[in-house]
């Protein structure tokens, strides 16, 4: 018999989490759900049965029908329509935001961290003063002042949520600093950067994973704040807040322009957070209740 | 010549509660095909002094205030990072102590193994790969293919101690530093991990620093000893001197506190207290605070320290003043 046969073949960490992941019902509900309405929102474009903008003022504001799923809106414009549409700038805007806070977050954190010393100090408490800032201010301000563009919200959400997951990163990364294999890496000549990219930041891929997937929804629930208050995607555009926010002024008249909107916001958030708290107890069992 | 040659290095640390002076004033040499073991008990520099030769001393709080460390006649503690970087892992590199948590869980063994040969040999992938199933298979591990591509959790601790001396090998560097690289292996893995670095030493004509705490080991693989106390070298010389002829206090303490030696049954030799706090001003010898040989005034008022007595063939030796007496004793 031949060695082989006594090796089990291995898992590595991601599939083991993939595995637990897979286990728990939410956050594959959660998954599921999430990529659905990806999908969705990927062909938007081919699968909206009307324009977004094309108006049918006799029409007027008619309940869910067979020609009109969800309904039109005041300005007889098809309800399904725009919350495609509008799926697409709220999903947009929460990943291309967090992804900035998460390149500005990651990197930051990890320098922080890996360097320590003088230069952890004082980006750290670069970080704490930009903590203390009344950001909602300050987006609105830069708002008012820049005009309503769709790139400046991305680059104002993204400032914002980068804060925290620099926290995380760094603590983890001052954690890992301490191990011997980061000593062994040096001992073998690897440059910092190459320890930083190749080493560090693969270690803390689990928490970097977990806090971006629940950043997502909290950058989408700040655009509808944003645009609640006006201030994010101006019409004939809708985003999921804006729709939201209109649908609340005729809520006694017409209960379904804020109802679609508000339940398919809901259940994507919720998804979100599922699949977040799942791949949380996925990829750190250790913090899982069970 | 020798390939390395460490003279009169100091490696202080400043914390807060003042400066402690880890490594003070040590001078040794390594040559080709050597091996040379550094012995002492915890804290008495012998990490701190390997830790300094590769520049992984953290800085703050650590500092090398003074010395030359010549390898191959360049002086590596005055040498810029990316220079060190270049001889790090290719022309020297280090085994540590704790093979669990030296290897980075995250990553297959395969790439991890074949990361200094990418860097420095600027090897393909392909060609690097089929030098890292060679050095596995060297260091007696089966299956390599397959191991290959398996994750360090699926290792046992002496399978990562190997796979550790086979990454520190895999450029064939001409200096290798193991630090305690068995004290956290049991007994038998222990025997296998030591005839496997001195095999490979062998074929490979690499010189080998060994820093231990176990005398056993030294006796076994080291050409020449260094025994470390304090921060200090109190004696030096080939294995064969030190163990057969131990000079200084400390030494013939260390060899008689050997658990092998005693009956069962029998208390076993320890040497009182601890060893000094090196924040201290410590004039003298520094053993003398725990020197059952001690000579009253005599040991701390001596001056000359550290100077040391040749005894012949390499062999050194702190000169205290119990020293002195234990040589007049002996040539009687």
């Amino acid at each position: 018999m031949s060695q082989t046969e006594f090796i089990e073949k291995g898992n590595s960490l991601w599939q083991d989490a993939f595995y637990r992941l897979k286990k728990n019902k939410l956050a594959m509900f959660g998954f599921v759900f999430v990529s659905i309405v990806i999908l969705l929102a990927i062909i938007t474009p081919l699968i909206a049965p009307y324009s977004y903008q094309e108006q049918n003022l006799i029409l007027g504001a008619v309940p869910p029908n067979g020609d009109h799923w969800f309904g039109t809106d005041t300005l007889g414009r098809d309800l399904l329509t725009r919350v495609l549409y509008g799926g697409r700038i709220s999903l947009m805007v929460g990943f291309v935001a967090t992804f900035v806070s998460l390149v500005i977050g990651v990197l930051w954190g990890t320098i922080a961290g890996f360097l320590g010393g003088k230069v952890d100090s004082v980006m750290m408490r670069i970080v704490d003063i930009m903590f203390s800032l009344p950001f909602i201010l300050f987006v609105i301000m830069l708002m008012v002042v820049f005009g309503r563009n769709i790139f400046l919200i991305f680059i104002a959400i993204g400032a914002v949520e980068w804060l925290p997951m620099a926290r995380i990163v760094r603590s983890q990364v001052v954690n890992l600093r301490k191990q011997e294999f980061v000593e062994a890496c040096f001992s073998l000549g690897f440059s910092k950067r190459r320890i930083i990219l190749k080493h560090l930041i693969l270690n803390v891929l689990g928490q970097i994973i977990i806090y971006t997937s629940l950043t997502i929804p909290s950058v989408m629930l700040f655009e509808s704040f944003l645009s609640y208050l006006g201030l994010g995607i101006q019409p004939p555009m809708s985003s999921w807040g804006s729709l939201i926010s209109s649908g609340v002024e005729t809520m006694e008249e017409f209960p379904w322009l804020f109802l679609f909107p508000g339940v398919v916001f809901t259940l994507t958030l919720f998804s979100l957070n599922f699949l977040g708290d799942g791949l949380r107890d996925a990829l750190d069992p250790r913090a899982s209740k069970d | 010549m020798a390939l390395l040659e460490v003279n009169d290095l100091r490696t202080y640390f400043y914390t807060r509660s003042g400066v402690f002076k880890a490594v003070d004033g040590i001078s040794f040499d390594v040559s080709k095909g050597e091996t040379l073991g550094i012995v002492g008990e915890s804290g008495s520099g012998k990490s701190v002094s390997s830790y300094s030769l590769m520049g992984l001393v953290p800085s703050p709080p650590g500092k090398v205030v003074s010395g030359t460390a010549l390898f191959d006649g360049q002086d590596l503690l005055k040498m810029n990072s990316s220079q060190l970087q270049k001889i790090r892992g290719k022309r020297m590199s280090m085994i540590f102590q704790d093979p669990m948590t030296c290897l980075n869980p995250f990553l297959k063994i395969g790439f991890q193994l074949i990361e200094p040969l990418l860097i420095h040999d600027k090897l393909s992938k392909k060609e690097a790969m089929k030098k890292a199933e060679q050095a596995l298979e060297d260091v007696g591990i089966t299956d390599v293919k397959k191991r290959l591509n398996a994750y360090p959790h699926e290792f046992s601790g002496g399978m990562r101690q190997r796979v550790m001396i086979a990454m520190a090998l895999i450029t064939e560097p001409e200096l290798l530093i193991a630090d305690e690289p068995t004290t956290a292996l049991d007994v038998t893995v222990q025997a296998q991990i030591l005839d496997l670095i001195n095999d490979l030493q062998k074929r490979k004509n690499t010189a080998v620093i060994f820093i231990t705490h176990d005398l056993g080991v030294i006796a076994r693989v080291a050409d020449k000893v260094n025994v470390m106390y304090a921060g200090q070298i109190l004696e030096s010389g080939s294995a064969d001197a030190v163990f057969d002829q131990p000079t200084h206090a400390y030494t013939r303490a260390l060899l008689k506190s050997i658990p092998s030696r005693f009956e069962k049954g029998e208390t076993l030799y320890s040497i009182e207290g601890l060893p000094p706090n090196l924040s201290k001003e410590l004039p003298g010898c520094r053993f003398q605070y725990r020197c059952t040989q001690k000579q009253k005034d005599h040991c701390w008022k001596d001056a000359r320290f550290p100077e040391y007595a040749d005894l012949g063939q390499g062999h050194q030796v702190q000169s205290c003043a119990c020293t002195a007496e234990y040589l007049k004793e002996a040539q009687k």
